[in-house]
């Protein structure tokens, strides 16, 4: 915890500022659903200009492995959205995962009591995250996790509790995880700061952070202006098979859907 | 606000309630809506603020517990991360680092650590505005004829001794002689580092 020193001139700044970003979040609110329906991979162009060679050029690349695309909100909870919906979807149908992640789910809960995380406030989250959980295992259709999903009150509790698993996993792993903090901070510091806040972006540590905590392999697709052609970085990298795909733009997470071949 | 929300403040609520003596916090109702509450907490002791109780206006907002609840000092008080003008606390968690999972509790227990260990040099948001008022604090005091007592150039605390300073007494006295009121000559005075002839100055462009 910290203070920042107050003037009157800094609070109405403040204010000024939160008013600003709120008013941009109304904004984007209004015009993109927490999660979209399952796009052509195609539609990507058209957030391009067409003389955009670099990004018109990947997005071809891209179509080579991936047919379609869902779009996430743009609200800083992105990353945990797109691999929330992307992994749930996936349970469906398969029950051997689904055991294996339903037991782990439940018994997460406990394990963040344990590393000192207020039963109190975290049962809530607990509690959505289980009967979303248990929705999918009652062979819920993709139509109605989406409806979940896109439900802001439902989604964010869901965001709250992948965010909790996250920042536990760096509390646990902390001694590993301190090397890849920038900026001189403590692990405790950066779960306070970068993990648990709503709508705080995620990193490269708060992939391997989750991914490790729920023993899911995660497939990231890199699209910038580097380069020719999109890369992929896997998490973790042991050869595991990625169950979801995610695409990444500088500061924003989206979920791909590979070609059926 | 999602019932599940309500249903949670509601607990909170009860949490801050069973342990009130032990936290020197209060809490109310000011409806039976719980969107707005009461609070008041008690100055730590060993800073100037030991002996005062200082009362919160907390607004709990629709989207409950993503955003934090909007906390204000009811109570004038005087301190480098709190308004004197306004009583809106400048406080991480109040802000971009709430946390969902935080509660009532945790707010008035980080307001009552703020009032212990002020931060006027953090060096997040170090702006020049605020030498003018980090070393001048005043803490209520009703024994003095404007009701609070005057600490000039103090370290900040644990280390300071309080101690009445009548210079600004004077200061404040001069001001209210040329028709302006008590309220406003305190914050024009403060807010230009105790000089008179500047504060009167930013009286009458005002």
């Amino acid at each position: 915890m910290a203070a920042t020193a107050h003037s009157d001139v800094s609070g109405n700044y403040d204010e000024a500022i939160m008013a600003q970003v709120d008013n941009i979040q109304k904004e984007i609110a209004e015009n993109q659903p927490l999660v979209s329906e399952k796009l052509e991979i195609t539609c990507l162009q058209k957030n391009y200009s067409m003389d955009d060679f670099i990004y018109q050029a990947k997005i071809k690349d891209l179509g080579l492995n991936y047919s379609h695309v869902r779009k996430t909100r743009g609200d800083g909870n992105c990353f945990y959205r797109a691999f929330g919906f992307a992994y749930l979807e996936i349970l469906i149908g398969n029950q051997l995962e689904y055991d294996r992640f339903k037991s782990l789910a439940l018994h997460s809960k406990d394990e963040l009591v344990s590393l000192g995380f207020p039963s109190f406030t975290i049962e809530d989250f607990h509690q959505v995250f289980m009967e979303t959980i248990d929705a999918v295992g009652k062979s819920q259709s993709v139509e109605e996790l989406l409806k979940t999903f896109q439900d802001e009150g439902l989604s964010n509790y869901i965001v709250v509790y992948l965010r909790l698993l996250t920042s536990a996993q760096l509390q646990k792993k902390s001694e590993f995880f301190e090397n890849f903090i920038e900026g001189g901070r403590t692990v405790q510091e950066f779960r306070s700061q970068e993990v648990e806040p709503m709508a705080k972006e995620s990193d490269q540590i708060h992939i391997i952070a989750l991914t490790d905590a729920l023993g899911v392999c995660v497939r990231v697709v890199y699209m910038d202006r580097g380069g020719n052609s999109v890369n992929h970085h896997d998490f973790p990298e042991d050869g595991s098979r990625p169950l979801v795909n995610l695409l990444y733009r500088p500061g924003h997470y989206d979920i791909l859907y590979q070609k059926q071949l | 606000m999602a019932n599940i929300a309500i249903k949670r403040v509601q607990r909170e609520f009860r949490e801050v309630i069973k342990s009130e003596e032990v936290l020197k916090c209060k809490i109310e109702l000011v409806d039976d809506t719980y969107t707005r509450l009461r609070g008041e907490i008690a100055g730590p002791p060993d800073t100037p603020f030991e002996g005062g109780n200082y009362k919160l206006d907390i607004v709990i907002p629709e989207t409950y517990p993503f955003n934090p609840p909007k906390v204000n000092f009811v109570t004038k008080i005087w301190h480098p991360n709190i308004s004197s003008v306004t009583g809106a606390i400048c406080l991480d968690i109040l802000k971009d680092q709430w946390a969902a999972a935080m509660t009532l509790r945790t707010v008035l227990l980080s307001i009552q650590a703020l009032l212990s260990a002020a931060e006027p040099d953090d060096p997040q948001d170090a702006v020049v505005a605020q030498t003018d008022t980090c070393h001048n604090i005043f803490v209520p005091d009703q024994t003095t004829e404007f009701g609070f007592m005057f600490l000039k150039d103090m370290t900040w605390w644990p280390n300071a001794t309080p101690s009445k300073d009548k210079e600004y007494e004077q200061k404040i006295t001069g001001l209210i002689s040329m028709g302006f009121t008590k309220s406003q000559s305190l914050v024009a005075l403060s807010t230009h580092s105790w000089n008179s002839e500047r504060a009167i100055d930013s009286l009458i462009n005002s």
